[in-house]
């Protein structure tokens, strides 16, 4: 279970993030909405610390996550994976690397330093890219692999993390449709799979309703919205993207609305061994 | 999370199977060490062929040098105007060397330039010898006038002539080979002379070239002015080089933080100056 | 009609004597600086044209003096049975020749420890001295401060301090020569790191990696064809520093250079800058190769 107790982020004088209380159970698969700048990277940044919080608490357990300091903090890190709108791999480093840069935290220091990996890792990292159907490219560059591969190739790594949560910033924002379809299929069975609490922000709307158990609208940094796609009616959706509701109702817009045609794609998460 | 349980021993092997190609091999580990390992080895062994143990032995004259570089002792005797007039020596003969140098390069840069000396033999003659008092050190050059014109400033002013000649001659013909042609066509068909056509043709549109990398030598050559002393050839390197000899450590370090100052001075005013003159080009 | 055309002739003219005297002004005041400037050069450097007249000649002179004295008849002759060379051979004029080959095999080893050393300091701290990627301010401001300075002194200067520290030998040259080229390359590198994208060090951050592994796993694989190129071409201008370090007895063939042109007015002189030139001319070939090369894989990789 991960709390937030009125986490507040501020930058000079705009308040990105403002007293935003919230529980998250672990298992939940939950889609954070909202239009451009309400605070929704932020709160994903905060949560995984990459940000440090201006006022508030972030709860794991007995832990205050908002406190943490040095290899607690770097350990906080690798138990809540992040994947990134643009993808952050190492475009000159080989995809079975950049997976295994997954398994640092957990590394000895000389290791890391040397980049000697053993062959559990490099085995776990296979395993990882195998399920996102990547394996084959385990030695190509990361910089010769499509948009959509590159952010498979982000999950895995990921997932070679052995996350217990999984944080996804506008993970299908630069990705076509069947690329964001195959995506979006694969956070959805870690997240069934493997019982991964995984935290999605989405542009789209029709999206978070296809995946995600709870919706999180914010607008402003405030929460605005907290309930279950059923819950969330048309005219809130339409308050919460104000002027950008058009676009972000526009179906052909970066969705996943081919989910609706069974016949686009084949699953691309085959169940781990 | 512990490492011992990342993947069990079955489909560890069943990895190894399907990715033969992916886990290391001693052929890959030799192929990722392997210049490592040589770099290491050259820099041990070549520390050791240069003595770096003289490090051990260094202490006295370096306790001494180092208490006489921080105390600064009769600091009214240091013949202040000696040092300053050094450091006035030393942009003078830089001044002088970069002005000789761009006028001597302002004639051969025409000799060596196809565009302008269709003579085979006279061109590349000129290229060679420009690629001699380029490849020649200016501190070389220091020396050999030195030996030649004896000591002071007229030797620095001399290496500093000399090698701006090879390189501003190089780039002052590049210049004039990058030429428009039209220009240059249009004043021959007034009928002038080979000269009236480099003059009207040629020298309004490469002078602004010509004159930036000068102003450019000027600074560079500034910098390197202050160590052309060290050989004897004039300027506050001559000070420099008196005083450490006579052991007068306290006054070399003021020298030399003069030096430092100045270096910097140019650097900065030399950035200033470049970007006013591209903020002006931009208007 | 006449009387307005007559009159934008004459707006016309009174413009553009305006301009011309303007720019006229413009032109003396440049002209008088640039007048005063020569003249205080030349009465500071005591530049004045009898000396220039008196040293002209000498320069010719010494430069006959330097000129081998030799003989198309005995030029390709070995030593005798005594084991002395003829005069006018060429063994005769490359007496020393074992001597300067291995000057200038000790030049090169110079140069290559130099610039490793100096390459490694100038990696190390280039992190820090990115502003991106520093990982606290103060250690920003000191990592750009110590690398100016290292910059900053003539590397000639550092090897007179460091020969008279540890004595006179080549080790004070490489010492000097590392220095500076860790401030150099520090610079460049530093500038090299502050171009590098930061979402892959963001990506490594995400999975709880360390500040260095952050720099190891995310900006080194950017910038390591820049920071090898970068490193090959400080090689270079190390060959030419080590060769002329040893005016200041930093060791390298240098110091046989010094000797041979403030000791012997004879042909030893020019014997030996031929090797040097050579010598040059021939690593920047070869660098210069590598480099091409290293970039041309890195292209088409």
């Amino acid at each position: 279970m991960l709390k937030l107790d009125q986490l507040t982020r501020r930058f000079k004088d705009t308040v990105a993030v403002s007293d935003v209380t919230l529980d998250f159970p672990d298992g939940q698969m939950v889609g954070v909405i909202g239009r451009s700048g309400a605070g929704k990277s932020t709160l994903l940044r905060l949560l995984n610390r990459l940000l440090d919080p201006s006022e508030g608490q972030i709860l794991f357990g007995d832990n205050d996550i908002a406190r943490l300091k040095g290899r607690e903090l770097r350990a906080w890190r690798s138990d809540c994976a992040m994947i990134f709108q643009q993808f952050n791999l190492v475009g000159r480093l080989d995809v079975l690397t950049n997976v295994m840069t997954g398994r640092l935290f957990e590394m000895p220091g000389w290791r890391a330093m040397a980049q000697v990996f053993t062959a559990e890792e490099r085995a776990l990292a296979i395993q990882a890219l195998d399920r996102l159907g990547m394996a084959h490219t385990a030695l190509q560059r990361a910089e010769t692999l499509s948009g959509g591969q590159q952010q498979r190739v982000a999950i895995a790594r990921a997932l070679a993390q052995r996350p217990r949560i999984l944080l996804a910033d506008e993970p299908i924002a630069s990705l076509d449709p069947l690329n964001a379809k195959i995506v979006m299929d694969s956070l959805r069975s870690i997240n069934r799979e493997d019982g991964i609490t995984v935290v999605c922000n989405l542009h789209t709307l029709d999206t978070a309703r296809d995946y995600c158990d709870r919706i999180i609208g914010m607008q402003a940094g405030r929460v605005v919205f907290d309930g279950t796609p059923a819950q969330l009616t048309a005219g809130m959706a339409r308050e919460i993207y104000g002027a950008e509701a058009e676009e972000a109702f526009n179906e052909s817009a970066t969705s996943t609305s081919l989910a609706s045609d069974p016949d686009a794609a084949a699953a691309p998460v085959r169940a781990s061994a | 999370m512990t490492a011992a349980a990342l993947v069990s021993a079955d489909q560890l092997s069943a990895v190894r199977a399907s990715h033969p190609d992916i886990f290391g091999t001693p052929w890959k580990a030799v192929k990722k060490w392997a210049p490592w390992v040589i770099a290491l080895v050259y820099l041990v062994w070549s520390l050791w062929f240069f003595e770096i143990g003289r490090f051990l032995n260094a202490s006295d004259r370096v306790w001494d040098l180092l208490y006489n570089v921080v105390v600064w002792r009769d600091m009214d005797t240091w013949q202040y105007g000696t040092i300053y007039i050094g450091i006035a020596q030393t942009l003078a003969m830089a001044f002088l060397g970069t002005l000789l140098g761009s006028m001597g390069a302002l004639f051969v840069g025409f000799l060596a330039a196809r565009n302008v000396m269709p003579v085979w033999i006279v061109r590349q003659g000129v290229r060679r010898v420009l690629d001699v008092l380029r490849g020649v050190d200016q501190l070389v050059w220091g020396l050999v006038f030195v030996r030649a014109v004896g000591l002071g400033p007229l030797a620095g002013v001399l290496a500093i002539f000399v090698s701006d000649l090879g390189t501003l001659s190089k780039l002052y013909s590049e210049a004039i080979e990058n030429i428009d042609r039209k220009q240059v066509e249009g004043v021959t068909a007034t009928g002038a002379g080979k000269l009236g056509v480099i003059r009207y043709g040629y020298i309004p549109q490469v002078l602004p070239v010509f004159i930036s990398q000068s102003l450019y030598f000027l600074e560079s050559n500034t910098r390197s002015a202050t160590i052309l002393g060290i050989v004897g050839a004039g300027g506050i390197g001559m000070i420099i080089i008196e005083r450490f000899r006579a052991s007068l450590y306290d006054q070399v370090a003021f020298v030399v933080l003069n030096v430092l100052v100045l270096i910097f001075a140019i650097d900065w005013l030399s950035k200033r100056v470049r970007l006013w003159a591209i903020g002006e080009n931009e208007h | 009609m006449s009387d307005t055309s007559t009159n934008a002739v004459h707006i016309f003219e009174r413009h553009r004597a305006e301009m011309r005297a303007s720019k006229r002004a413009m032109n003396i005041l440049a002209l008088v600086i640039f007048l005063i400037c020569l003249a205080l050069s030349m009465w500071i450097s005591n530049f004045t044209p009898e000396r220039l007249a008196n040293g002209v000649p000498r320069i010719f002179e010494y430069f006959q003096t330097i000129l081998p004295g030799l003989q198309w008849d005995v030029l390709f002759e070995g030593r005798n049975e005594a084991g002395r060379a003829t005069p006018g051979s060429l063994t005769y004029w490359y007496t020393d020749f074992w001597t300067y080959m291995s000057l200038i095999w000790e030049t090169i080893l110079m140069a290559i420890t130099a610039s490793l050393l100096g390459a490694f300091g100038a990696f190390v701290l280039s992190f820090p001295a990115a502003h991106n990627f520093a990982p606290a301010r103060w250690l920003h401001w000191v990592s750009r401060r110590f690398l100016e300075i290292c910059r900053g002194i003539p590397e000639i200067l550092l090897a007179l301090i460091l020969v008279f520290m540890i004595g006179i030998g080549p080790l004070a040259g490489v010492m000097a020569i590392a220095i500076h080229t860790v401030g150099a390359l520090g610079k460049l590198f530093a500038e090299v790191n502050e171009n590098a994208s930061s979402r892959p060090v963001e990506g490594i951050a995400a999975t709880g990696g360390t500040w260095v592994q952050q720099m190891l796993y995310g900006v080194v694989p950017q910038v390591t064809p820049n920071f090898t190129s970068y490193a090959l071409l400080r090689f270079e201008i190390n060959v030419r520093a080590s060769s002329i370090i040893g005016f200041v007895g930093a060791g390298g063939i240098g110091q046989e250079l010094n000797r041979v042109i403030s000791f012997y007015s004879d042909d030893r002189v020019l014997a030996v800058l031929i090797l040097v030139v050579l010598t040059v001319t021939v690593i920047d070939l070869i660098s210069e190769r590598l480099r091409l090369g290293f970039i041309g894989r890195e292209n088409f990789a």
